[in-house]
């Protein structure tokens, strides 16, 4: 019973995470159109700490790690941390464990990140050099 | 004394990088407590601010799940509005 529950978790993680890494290995954002833009994008104008990511992936997922970059760097340097975070999170799902990443307690890290999040935030809207650098390549 | 109870950042992280922030600060916010109230011996009190921080998680992903819905029918009208607009 344990074990039947175990599979069924391992396969929607699978077929969601495959799901995930096709349509963005497959499709280009910057050149189909039925990738959804940013919401607050498409709204004020400015870039949010998010804008760029789905391009910044499509880029990741065919090694181009500098052109990721200059999408958007906060994602892809979360990236690593993100992955790790999620990892530890889904083998606790699946098997039930209690593992703990214990960066994320770390009020260092936690005021750091978001702190770093909300200033990426505004600096990237300003247009000019360096910060231009920030805002997702066109 | 085991692990403290999960206090859930990872959501908050990902809320940030997929542009719903401002829904996480709270739950941020809980989250930082935990470590703290653990280190103190005060369990029942870790063990709150983390279900807080899960509470907060959670209505900050429905709130953007909510605002992605309309966005996206908006989207689907628009286009669908752009395609009857040919004929």
């Amino acid at each position: 019973m344990q074990d039947i529950k175990r599979i069924w978790k391992i396969a929607l993680l699978i077929t969601l995470f495959g799901g995930f890494f096709l349509i963005y290995f497959i499709y280009n954002p910057s050149e189909n159109s039925f990738f959804i833009p940013c919401p607050f994008h498409f709204i004020t104008g400015f870039f949010c700490p998010g804008c760029g990511s789905q391009r910044a992936i499509h880029l990741l997922l065919h090694g181009d790690v500098v052109g990721a970059f200059r999408f958007n760097p906060l994602m892809v340097l979360t990236l690593p941390v993100l992955i790790y975070g999620l990892g530890i999170t889904i083998s606790n799902w699946i098997f039930e464990t209690n593992h703990r990443f214990m960066l994320f307690y770390s009020k260092l890290f936690i005021f750091g990140y978001f702190g770093s999040a909300i200033l990426y935030w505004v600096l990237r809207n300003l247009s000019f050099y360096p910060f231009n650098l920030l805002a997702p390549s066109s | 004394m085991g692990p403290p109870p999960d206090n859930n950042l990872v959501w908050a992280i990902l809320c940030t990088v997929l542009c719903c922030l401002p829904f996480g600060i709270v739950s941020i916010i809980k989250s930082t407590k935990v470590k703290e109230l653990w280190a103190q011996g005060d369990t029942v009190g870790a063990q709150k601010a983390a279900d807080e921080a899960k509470k907060w998680a959670i209505w900050g992903a429905v709130a953007a799940g909510i605002v992605w819905v309309l966005y996206v029918i908006f989207f689907v009208v628009i286009g669908l509005g752009g395609a009857f607009a040919g004929y």
